[in-house]
């Protein structure tokens, strides 16, 4: 824990590595099945989204505007473009949901969403993510707060099976079915709000792009207040716990910052044994457990000897720098996109929410990235290894096959920096 | 008097023969049933090459959050590659309320001290737009206080489409920076290129050839380049638009002002290529140039078809489908026959009347005109015995179940498929698929489905 910049500190930002929340948000709606998200503002903003999505995800991805213009805006108290926008989606599509997100154009003339959902008659979530305001992260986590709120029906009752997951954004599909494998390997019956595992992961079937497929059902998340437990991961998700909470407060709730590394697994281990009564846990858990302690010893040469940067949303940098700060790497500077009560905790030297421009300005502090693909140039001019995670990944195939938590995915991640690291010195050294 | 574009005006542009007919779709998209970009992402596509440039977006996260990095138009500007550095004020809720001018003055400021660029584009996006600020004001101000322009560029997302913001874009460039500075010298041969934005270098496949036979590329719009040159651009003696409808109305009135006349072309394929260069000599209307011109030519086209020669057997006999849009429509299908492959259907939904009249022309009778790719062309693929199916990626699937090839048609945002040059890349990467067995193995029935 060093020294923490909450704020920006230049007028611009340059070479940005934040997005905006209705990204975050019509993501989070690509984690219900049969969704239609719905961006109301410009056009622009849905396309570039949408081109966004395609390319890092390499996927269709169903995604519909209320195309606000000039003349529109004025007049229009967005009552008008999403009516008719709901009209027109249904002439085509039939879907289960409608998920409702502003952006910065109609929350500054002060649309008032509550009251247009209200005059729509069609099952429809709606949430406020405008975006000059928070980013990618709070835009997803406002959205499954809003799916909560708005669909889930109270209980009184618990089933003890049943266990509610709650992942942040920047969690990768095969995370989130890891994760679940992982639960259902003590026998719970797990569903994830909101659900990429089944969406996003990359499968081949018949996608035409014309409504979200896979992720959870509209009445999975109707009927998510009987579960006995309910697990956030990140601290942006506590927000959304407490919300489902309200609807039935039997439910027993677990945070998680983050997944990353052996003793926040053992954590979760520690919990669903608990929840279970079981002694132990399935056998291949405690054989990757020790592949995972194996990989630390194995690795901790190469990272113990390497400076890291890691850019990325302030959950995602939380399991990183935790991962690599266990086996003596040394995370020299964390930038984060916005502000977080995550960024006080990180395991970094030294935090800043900042952009691209800044890592570049701090060059000299590091040897080997860690974030997205925009760090490309970054790493090319100055010279510096590079290890490609988070939002954008337009560069490289399979970007959401990796997984880098609990016993697996950590054993894995750390091979995978280790090695980087090592092919990076020896790149400097033959000059 | 504002400077804003008059945007009705950019609207009905009288040098576009179609506006009649696309009036009403510019002018409102329909909610709820729209795609494609926005007037500022148009702006951005015509401007955003100037490498030595600052592309300042003044807004919210969105607009330049999700779209810097990702257009690769290549240029030979030696300083920092400012294409590839995005600058955005990311405006927050107080700048909302307060207006976020200052913030905007003091990013220039901080862009002019660390980057030092020849010129500064402001774009307006929609809620800078709607609050109101004023970049006329900020951008006159910070030019007097620099000394280098300083462009507004007025055009958010809500007036319209892509298509309209790259008219926009057009028009900044024509209000503060063309014809405020003079050439060093001029030629005869000299000419702008208006429309071609260097996209994995797709000008420097022809623009060689420009230069062996002594016409001088004395500016462009916009890519490879340069503020110096756009500004002294109304000293050309003839605007060559290239596959850019968009940018009639700057020409038209680059005509009105300076008397440039203008031509329209594509440097897509062999044919096209050919037709391209001898248009631009004809226009220059020199006799010497045209012969030279045609020699060129036929030395070209010979190379061509001695490197193209081995993939003449593969290429023999292959029937090809091709669902895509606007002017690629026609120019692909035309590359594609340039290269020997029949084209038995292109996808002509998402193209202006103008570009079905082209696909039409390339087809012939019998080539069909999908106007519902998405239904028809797993149909015609079994009807016409396709072998190769070239589109998006979500049509991969159909392709796959039909077992016959696909490539990308969005791959040539990689490399270049353009001039004489870039049909080689196109027969490389149509070979290899024609050649994979992936799409016949992806397809295989999994043992418990048999
Ligand atoms: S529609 Fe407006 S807010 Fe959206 S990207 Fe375009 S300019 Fe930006």
């Amino acid at each position: 824990m060093g020294e923490v910049t909450h704020k920006r500190l230049k007028p611009l930002q340059i070479n940005p590595v934040k997005l905006s929340q209705p990204m975050g948000a019509t993501l989070a709606f690509m984690g219900v099945d049969n969704c239609m998200p719905l961006m109301h503002g410009g056009q622009g903003c849905t396309s570039f989204t949408k081109v966004y999505f395609t390319r890092h995800f390499c996927e269709p991805i169903a995604i519909q505007t209320t195309a606000v213009t000039d003349a529109l805006a004025v007049l229009d108290g967005g009552d008008y473009s999403i009516v008719e926008s709901v009209k027109n989606i249904c002439k085509k599509v039939s879907p289960s949901l409608i998920g409702l997100h502003t952006t910065g154009l109609p929350e500054t003339k002060g649309d008032d969403m509550s009251w247009i959902a209200k005059q729509i008659d069609f099952p429809l979530v709606y949430v406020n993510t405008p975006d000059y305001e928070g980013g990618f992260e709070s835009g997803w986590a406002l959205t499954c707060k809003a799916l909560i709120e708005q669909l889930v029906e109270p209980a009184r009752i618990v089933n003890d099976n049943k266990l509610v997951l709650l992942p942040h954004i920047s969690l990768t599909p095969l995370e989130v079915e890891k994760i679940k494998d992982f639960i259902e390997g003590f026998g719970f019956n797990v569903l994830a709000l909101p659900d990429l595992a089944s969406s996003l992961d990359g499968h081949l079937g018949e996608k035409q792009a014309a409504l979200s497929s896979g992720g959870i059902s509209v009445n999975e998340i109707k009927s998510l207040a009987d579960a006995g437990v309910v697990i956030s991961v990140g601290d942006s998700m506590q927000n959304s716990a407490a919300a489902l909470l309200k609807k039935n407060p039997e439910m027993r709730h677990q945070h998680f910052s983050h997944l990353c590394g052996l003793e926040a697994t053992d954590s979760l281990v520690e919990l669903l044994l608990a929840e279970t009564g079981f002694s132990s846990p399935p056998l291949t858990l405690a054989r990757w457990r020790k592949r995972l302690q194996d990989a630390m010893l194995d690795s901790h040469f190469s990272l113990g000897q390497t400076r890291f940067l890691v850019v990325g949303e302030p959950d995602q940098l939380a399991g990183i720098c935790q991962a690599l700060s266990d086996v003596g790497g040394k995370v020299k500077v964390a930038i984060s996109t916005v502000d977080s009560p995550q960024l006080v905790k990180l395991k970094a030297d030294k935090v800043l929410v900042g952009d691209l421009e800044d890592a570049e300005l701090l060059a000299a502090e590091y040897d080997l990235i860690i974030g997205n693909c925009h760090c490309e140039a970054l790493a090319h001019r100055q010279n510096k290894g590079l290890v490609v995670r988070g939002f954008p990944n337009w560069e490289e195939v399979g970007n959401s096959l990796k997984h880098d938590l609990l016993y697996e995915g950590g054993a894995y991640f750390l091979f995978e920096c280790a090695n980087a690291a090592t092919t990076h010195r020896a790149h400097l050294a033959a000059g | 008097m504002s400077q804003k574009p008059k945007i009705k005006e950019l609207l009905v542009e009288s040098a576009c023969e179609h506006n009649q007919t696309r009036k009403a779709a510019c002018n409102a998209p329909t909610p709820g049933a729209t795609t494609g970009g926005c007037a500022f992402e148009g702006a951005q596509i015509a401007l955003f090459p100037y490498a030595d440039a600052a592309h300042l977006v003044h807004g919210p996260i969105t607009c330049l959050g999700s779209s810097w990095e990702t257009r690769a138009t290549k240029t030979t500007w030696p300083g920092r590659d400012l294409t590839q550095v995005g600058f955005t004020t990311d405006i927050n809720l107080n700048d909302v309320v307060f207006s976020g001018e200052q913030k905007l003055k003091d990013a220039i400021d901080y862009i002019m001290a660390h980057y030092r660029p020849e010129a500064v584009f402001v774009y307006a996006t929609c809620v800078t737009a709607m609050i109101g600020d004023d970049l006329d004001q900020v951008c006159k101000q910070a030019a007097a206080k620099h000394g280098v322009p300083m462009v507004p560029v007025h055009a958010p997302g809500f007036v319209g489409s892509k298509n309209l913001g790259s008219r926009l874009g057009g028009e900044a460039a024509l209000r503060h920076l063309i014809g405020t500075l003079e050439p060093e010298t001029t030629t005869a041969f000299d000419i702008n290129l208006i429309g071609e934005y260097n996209v994995t270098g797709d000008m420097w496949q022809y623009k060689h050839l420009l230069d062996e036979l002594g016409i001088r590329v004395l500016a462009t719009l916009s890519g490879d380049g340069r503020i110096r040159e756009i500004r002294s651009a109304h000293r050309a003696r003839l605007n060559v638009l290239v596959c850019a409808k968009s940018l009639i109305s700057l020409t038209r009135k680059m005509q009105e002002k300076y008397g440039i006349p203008s031509i329209s072309l594509s440097f897509y394929g062999r044919r096209d290529t050919s037709k391209g260069l001898l248009a631009i000599a004809e226009a220059l209307g020199d006799t010497d140039l045209i012969r030279r011109t045609r020699t060129l030519i036929v030395r070209e086209e010979a190379k061509l078809a001695a490197q193209l020669e081995p993939y003449r057997a593969v290429f023999a006999g292959k029937k090809a489908v091709l669902n895509t849009g606007g002017n690629k429509t026609w120019s692909i299908a035309a590359a594609l026959q340039d290269l020997g492959i029949e084209v038995v259907a292109t996808a002509v939904k998402k193209a202006t009347e103008d570009d079905r009249e082209k696909a039409r022309a390339y087809l012939g009778d019998t080539g069909v005109l999908m106007m519902n790719p998405g239904a028809e062309q797993a149909r015609l693929i079994d009807e016409k015995g396709a072998h190769l199916l070239l589109a998006g990626g979500r049509s991969l699937y159909t392709a796959i179940k039909k077992g016959i090839a696909f490539a990308d048609v969005n791959q040539e945002k990689k490399k270049s498929y353009g001039g004489y040059a870039g049909l080689l890349n196109l027969a490389e990467d149509l070979k290899n698929a024609l050649e994979n067995p992936v799409f016949k193995l992806a397809a295989r029935r999994a043992p418990w489905e048999k």
